[in-house]
């Protein structure tokens, strides 16, 4: 029943998108939908036969994040070949779900609870190792060609695996005499102790199972993004949730089915892709998600409330039937895809450069970050200027995985410039390499990839000029000697690091009497970084300086400052002028460092366009920019200029 | 003050009550009895609220109830007690008391003070020793049973319905339960009461209503009526007729169990043998520890102390897998709980103990599995739709048969079954007294555990009673009686001495 | 008594022990002024905790509170930009999150969808909602009576201190002695027997829900008016902490056992972890992993005082 309902959904997703979205109908963004669902599919396969036995497994994405660090440490620290890596990473994985079902079995505590704790603790322990800091990347080509390569030209690896992944996942689940207990531990623990099944060691094997899909999935992600870091996977246990409860397993346990989760995935990913060809903001795709789950389950239910208590034992769908229709749709799909892609293709490349106004795609490193909303204001100053179409999509919350996804699509669609802002420059470059080689000019900002994935980067400042321009104004703040803490984002933030990195140095260097007291996240959090701030003033009370260097950080620090009457400290750091001009004019923080990021988004649209008309090419010296004048080009780099200070003097100027 | 007229009420299909009329006058004691599965718990279940008709009326206190609910029924002055008391595990018993007794309105505070003291009278009046800031789950269940008396005698219930409140009361609590019931008469309650224990029924009722198979048979004034012919009313033949018990060659003692005991379980010192084609009927009141042997004997709970043997071999059975590996079988009591699997369907239920058999290189053979499924309800004669269908489709008797099916598909050596018979309509009852003896013709080694004394008398060779944990007598076919044996469960150490 | 509030106790030994270490290792701690900002701190997530106890109590569980108290902080800076006073504000923000509430209770007790499914896709759909609403963008420029309600800063904290207080007074009170609360109590102990009693616990599921939106909306408010702009993405993992802290305070998951003064110190506990370790000048990398421990062992704690009455 409820499979058919989903392949009902999923016809009309794909029947709507067909229309709406450009290039949704095609082999190439099947692959990269194959390709993206890899990580989430395989965790929602393993958690499909724990939701089946009426448990959840919350800590599956913090697995995740631990079993990319370890692998990393292994590789890099340890020396230990791939393969070494890969298998103590999968025996840590199989441990890590084993530990849940220790504590779920032996003390009979409830899932939730117990794997709520490991999602903290497995999180916890990636970032204790790497001490946020540490990342890994630099894997050799072989290994990374199994998350970004194609097998037989077409097929990403991720696709063969989570279909073997699946395969095997139905035989053990549906077909085998484990799975048969599974389900029946799910409808009824007891029942099942009473026909001798063994209901410990089941459920034992389903969360070990579980741990293992999650680092399996873990070096899937490495492979895929190029680089290890503790965030690996952070939300992907409530979207493999979401999956296999849309797919028709029941959260009480005991039905459900492989099938089920695939499709169940299947309309989710396919919804946020279709969305993004359609240009359809990222948001609807979860809200849609969310109003899905609920029209899903509620049907179900609502058909219940409404039937007698007789249960009917009608219209049973069988597996093979679903199987067979599956394949039926695929082939059709892929069929029509292929007949479409010549017409398609043909239409897009045909169509006179006159009429056709160019599109100029940004992307953000988080879309809700108030920094690039006010890049964002730049951009389409641009783009109406210029008269481009300005898509700007990206990952809502930090997520470098998403950004690759962002790009695929828009490679999909079809655009003529890409500018990204890069979160992970590893991840990212394959496919912006891929973006070049399909002809679509590629530029990056505010955060660089490597050099040969793109064409020119606007350089706003150098990590490099920020740092060392941070270090000087903390340096001028203290007068020399005393010392001053840093509240930063997450403790895994790429940009950040690398600005304390370069700060650090410059003290090192120049200032040898000032001490860094403290380094503590704020998460992007204004609340979080407000009351990291108080516990600063509290335990360091010699602290002079605080130096944000998050944008929501500086007004959270600002604010803790004011409340604890402190007139002795100064807030210093990274932030816009809108948000910090109260605490400015008040004199709490000093100033503000950062380039006007207006402008910023601005230059970038600028230069897409300057590039797209040939303006911008290897060997200019400078480019005309609009308003900005003619702007510098220094090799490959487009040149905003150095950091901005916004002091008490200057702010009121800009409104962003 | 209760008048039922022609109340019809079916479950999944399955009639449970038939056209049945009832009348509650002020001051009167009215018995209830019949079978298990007779429509006893159904009908007071529709005075109560907890369950709808599908057709007939009822007239509470001369006013038509249409809607009947939970709630309404409390305003009406209607208290109950049920088989399963229930109560809030995690409460106090005092608590427990209070949200029975007082208005539920939101906003009213809680009177602690109170609440404890008509807690503790409560409990005085009825004879119970129980701390009333005891949270309930920790309580006994006889002990749950005597707050579920101590809620209905609160509650000033004009009207009062005790569902087998005796069944697992110790003596002295049953003769303050009785007292507590005639001091209720005497103030102009009705009381409606339900039991197994029909030599109860002449000290305390005062007229007495027959159900059987769903319908009302007969009422009647107590004194008018003689304890045999009330069995015959209840059971509707007569009690030979019924048990199709053979003479079987009886062989070698295939289980044997030497001072088996579990501490936590409440069992001690159980000696019992069991041979092949032999019926052992296993009698005793409900928490005499009959249930908690036939687990141990299943690995489901560890033996403390003791040993089993198997064809004479010391065994130690640590899980039902092992048990299983073993030879034993066991069809528990609570069929939806622990026997099947309702949501499952009949294929799936059959196999369950047995997926092995029906499965290559551990990948099931759906074909071998239904095959299975459907040859046993051939056998066992299973009335479904098809193997398909979910096993809470099918009446109770059939889902007995269905548990039956897993168990035998185990080929075991020793078949333990656990109320083998309860909550099944009568024709089916007796289709599983023919499955049972002809196991046993096929030399199995059975024990049966019941709570129906005919049940026990009828179908087996020796009669084990337990008492207090473990077995008090072991009667042979010949020397079992109905008394006999009761006075054996209530009595059971005085018995032996 | 010691045996049945043995989680509960044992919550408060583990904080005590804390307490200690803390005094011989970093003094400092006790001085008032860090105590009470670190009440102040911690006050909206006591509400929202106080919110989950009620929940949990009847056997639910209820992850949309971050989504919630996101939408209740935006709603109120609008109005409180629109003109309306901070308490006229506040009471829209806490609507905002009763009707949020209230459709979690109506899909939940209605329909009769598990809870989980339900306040799972509440929690996608309107986190995501909000931020296609407002793009990321905070809400400034508020007037200034806004921050602190127009109290000042002491008026203000006094204000958040002594609601809290209040509110944690009410319910510890209620829940002992309000028949509203021991409903819960009941309807989470056994749905069943709550039937039979005569309380209909679809209804009590409902107002549960929409209890707990009214809480997420108060905690909202009393977080929010401590500054002065309104930032969109608030009380991310507002959920997950409130939950921790309310199974360290030694409630069952399952429903029918909690205690507020448990969740108190559930709260008290995790709160008082993260500036500790500063304090004790550890940094900052083991924090989330010395969280999900102590959680770890509070489920340890539990499942050995069940053996123990079991």
């Amino acid at each position: 029943m409820r499979e058919w309902r989903l392949l009902a959904l999923l016809a009309l997703e794909i029947a709507v998108f067909s229309f709406t979205a450009l290039n949704f109908f095609t082999v190439g963004n099947a692959a990269e939908v194959a390709r993206l669902s890899g990580e989430v599919g395989l965790l929602a396969l393993a958690q499909t036969c724990v939701i089946i036995t009426g448990g959840i497994d919350l800590s599956a994405g913090s697995m995740m994040g631990l079993c990319a660090i370890v692998f990393g440490v292994l590789w890099h620290d340890a020396g230990l070949s791939i393969g070494l890596s890969i298998l103590a990473t999968l025996g840590l994985g199989a441990l890590g779900g084993f530990f849940n079902a220790f504590l779920i079995t032996r003390l009979r505590a409830l899932p939730l609870i117990v794997t709520l704790g490991t999602l903290s603790l497995y999180r916890g322990m990636a970032e204790g190792i790497t001490e946020g800091v540490r990342n890994f990347s630099g894997f050799p080509q072989s290994f990374l060609s199994f998350g970004q390569g194609f097998w037989f030209g077409f097929l990403p690896p991720q696709a063969i695996l989570l279909g073997v992944a699946a395969v095997l996942f139905w035989l053990l689940l549906q077909r085998s005499v484990i799975g048969r207990g599974l389900s029946a531990i799910g409808y009824s623990p007891e029942g099942a102790r009473y026909a001798g099944i063994p209901v410990r060691a089941r459920l034992s094997l389903v969360y070990t199972l579980s741990g293992l899909t999650a680092s399996v999935a873990a070096i899937v992600y490495v492979a895929h993004l190029g680089q290890a870091k503790s965030d690996a996977g952070t939300g992907y246990e409530l979207m493999a949730i979401t999956a296999a409860v849309l797919g028709g397993t029941s959260i009480f346990g005991g039905s459900g089915s492989i099938a089920g989760t695939l499709l169940g995935l299947l309309s989710i990913v396919l919804l946020q892709n279709g969305l993004r060809l359609s240009d359809k903001p990222a948001e609807l795709a979860g809200v849609l998600t969310g109003v899905l789950l609920i029209a899903a389950i509620g049907m179900g239910q609502f058909s219940k409330l409404f039937k007698d208590e007789r249960i009917t034992d009608g219209i049973e769908m069988k597996n093979s039937q679903v199987a067979v229709l599956s394949t039926v749709i695929i082939a059709a799909a892929l069929l029509v895809a292929g007949s479409n892609w010549w017409m398609v293709r043909s239409l897009v490349r045909e169509s006179p450069r006159g009429t056709h106004k160019p599109v100029v795609a940004l992307m953000p490193k988080a879309k809700g970050d108030p920094y690039f909303v006010s890049c964002r204001q730049g951009a389409e100053e641009a783009a109406r200027e210029l008269g481009v179409d300005l898509l700007w999509d990206g990952p809502t919350d930090l997520d470098p995985a998403k950004q690759n996804e962002v790009v695929e699509g828009w490679i999909t669609r079809g655009v003529d410039t890409i500018a990204v802002s890069v979160e992970n420059s590893e991840g990212i470059s394959t496919v912006l390499r891929k973006a070049r080689a399909k002809g679509i000019k590629v530029l990056t900002w505010d955060a660089d990839a490597q050099a040969d994935a793109r064409d020119f980067f606007i350089n706003q400042a150098t990590q490099q000029g920020i740092g060392y321009a941070l270090a000087d104004e903390i340096a001028r703040l203290l007068h020399g000697q005393g010392s001053f803490a840093v509240v930063t984002a997450s403790l895994s933030a790429a940009n950040q690091n690398e600005w304390m990195k370069h700060i650090k140095a410059r003290l090192a260097d120049k200032y040898p009497k000032i001490k860094l007291a403290a380094i503590r996240p704020s998460d992007g959090d204004r609340d979080r970084a407000f009351s990291e701030t108080q516990t600063i003033l509290r335990v360091y009370p010699d602290v002079k300086v605080i130096a944000a260097i998050a944008a929501p950080a500086v007004p959270g620090a600002a604010e803790a400052v004011k409340q604890s009457g402190r007139s002795d400290v100064k807030v210093t750091g990274l932030s816009l002028p809108n948000m910090c001009k109260p605490y400015v004019h008040a004199g709490i923080i000093e100033s503000v460092v950062l380039w006007k990021t207006r402008d910023l988004g601005y230059l970038t649209v600028q230069a897409a366009k300057a590039m797209y008309d040939g303006v911008l090419r290897p060997g200019v010296t400078s480019i005309p920019a609009g308003r900005l004048g003619n702007v510098e080009v220094r090799g490959d780099n487009v040149m905003l200029g150095a950091p901005f200070f916004f002091t008490k003097q200057n702010i009121d100027q800009f409104d962003f | 003050m209760i008048r039922a007229n022609s109340i019809s009420k079916s479950y999944m299909g399955v009639c449970a009550l038939r056209d049945v009329s009832f009348e509650l006058r002020p001051g009167e004691v009215h018995a209830l009895v019949g079978e298990n599965g007779a429509g006893k718990s159904t009908l007071i279940k529709i005075f109560t609220g907890a369950t709808s008709m599908d057709s007939g009326s009822i007239e509470i206190e001369g006013r038509r109830i249409e809607q009947n609910s939970p709630a309404k029924a409390k305003g009406l002055g209607i208290a109950a007690i049920y088989q399963h008391p229930a109560l809030f595990p995690d409460l106090s018993v005092s608590e427990n008391l209070a949200l029975r007794l007082d208005d539920l309105s939101p906003w009213r505070t809680v009177n602690w003070t109170e609440h404890r003291k008509r807690a503790v009278s409560l409990l005085a009046q009825i004879g119970a020793q129980i701390d009333p800031d005891a949270e309930v789950h920790s309580l006994s269940m006889p002990e749950q049973q005597l707050v579920e008396i101590a809620c209905a005698v609160g509650a000033e219930a004009k009207i009062v319905i005790m569902d087998e409140p005796t069944a697992s009361l110790p003596a002295r609590e049953t003769e303050a339960l009785f007292r507590t019931i005639g001091s209720l008469r005497s103030r102009g309650v009705g009381v409606i009461y339900i039991s197994h224990r029909l030599e109860e029924l002449p000290r305390i009722a005062d007229r007495v209503t027959v159900l059987r198979d769903g319908c009302s048979i007969k009422t009647k004034l107590i004194s008018e009526i003689d304890h045999s012919s009330l069995i015959r009313m209840m059971v509707g033949r007569d009690l030979t007729s019924i048990f199709p018990k053979r003479d079987i060659p009886i062989g070698n003692i295939v289980l044997e169990t030497r001072r088996l005991g579990c501490q936590e379980a409440g069992i001690h010192d159980v000696n019992l043998t069991v041979r092949a084609g032999e019926i052992v009927g296993l009698a005793g009141l409900v928490g005499s520890g009959r249930t908690e042997l036939a687990k141990i004997l299943f690995g489901l709970t560890p033996a403390g102390h003791g040993e089993i043997l198997l064809n004479g071999t010391p065994r130690e059975i640590r899980s039902p897998q092992e048990a299983i590996r073993l030879g034993i079988a066991y069809v528990p009591e609570d069929r939806p709980r622990h026997g099947v699997i309702p949501a499952m369907s009949v294929a799936q239920n059959t196999s369950l103990a047995t997926l092995q058999a029906v499965s290559r290189a551990g990948l099931l053979d759906y074909r071998l599995e239904n095959n299975l499924a459907a040859s046993f309800a051939a056998k066992l004669g299973t009335r479904l739709s098809s193997v398909f269908a979910p096993v809470s489709s099918l009446s109770g008797g059939n889902q007995q048969k269905v548990a039956l099916s897993r168990w035998l598909a185990t080929n075991p050596k020793i078949l333990i079954l656990d109320e083998p018979t309860q909550g099944i309509d009568v024709g089916a009852k007796a289709e599983v007294h023919r499955l049972i003896v002809n196991l046993a013709a096929k030399g199995m080694a059975i024990l049966m555990i019941s709570s129906e004394l005919p049940e026990i008398l009828g179908m087996s060779d020796r009669v084990a009673v337990m008492s207090s944990g473990t077995i008090a007598a072991i009667l042979d076919r010949r020397d079992a009686t109905q008394d006999g044996i009761l006075s054996l469960c209530l009595h059971g150490n005085v018995a032996r001495a | 008594m010691i045996q049945r509030y043995s989680r509960e106790i044992s919550t408060g030994v583990a904080l005590l022990g804390l307490l200690a270490v803390l005094l011989f290792a970093a003094p400092s701690f006790f001085r008032p002024a860090n105590l009470r900002e670190l009440l102040i701190g911690n006050a909206a997530l006591l509400i929202a905790a106080i919110g989950m106890t009620l929940v949990i109590l009847t056997g639910h569980i209820d992850i949309s509170i971050g989504s919630q108290f996101a939408i209740a902080s935006v709603v109120m800076g609008l109005l409180a930009k629109e003109g309306a006073s901070t308490a006229a504000a506040a009471a829209g923000g806490i609507a905002a999150a009763a009707v949020l509430g209230a459709m979690n209770g109506i899909l939940v007790a209605g329909l009769g969808i598990p809870s989980i499914v339900v306040t799972l896709a509440s929690m996608i759909a309107l986190r995501n909602a909000l931020r296609w609403a407002t793009e990321g963008k905070w809400v400034q420029d508020l007037p200034a009576t806004f921050q602190w309600a127009g109290l000042g800063q002491a008026g203000g904290e006094a204000l958040i201190l002594i609601l809290t207080g209040t509110v944690f007074a009410a319910f510890a009170w209620a829940s002992c002695n309000l028949q509203a609360i021991r409903l819960l109590y009941a309807t989470g102990s056994s749905p069943e027997a709550a039937r039979l009693a005569g309380i209909r616990p679809p209804r009590v599921f409902f107002f549960v829900f929409m209890g707990m939106g009214v809480l997420t909306g108060l905690a909202a408010a009393l977080n929010t008016i401590r500054f002065s702009e309104v930032q969109g993405n608030a009380g991310i993992g507002l959920e997950l902490q409130a939950i921790a802290a309310v199974v360290v305070g030694g409630a069952s998951i399952a429903g029918g056992r909690a205690t507020l003064p448990g969740t108190l110190l559930g709260v008290l506990l995790l709160a008082t972890i993260g500036p500790a370790l500063t304090f004790a000048g550890i940094n900052a990398f083991w924090e989330k992993a010395i969280q999900g421990s102590i959680i770890l062992a509070a489920v340890v704690m539990n499942a050995r005082g069940k053996s123990a009455h079991a």
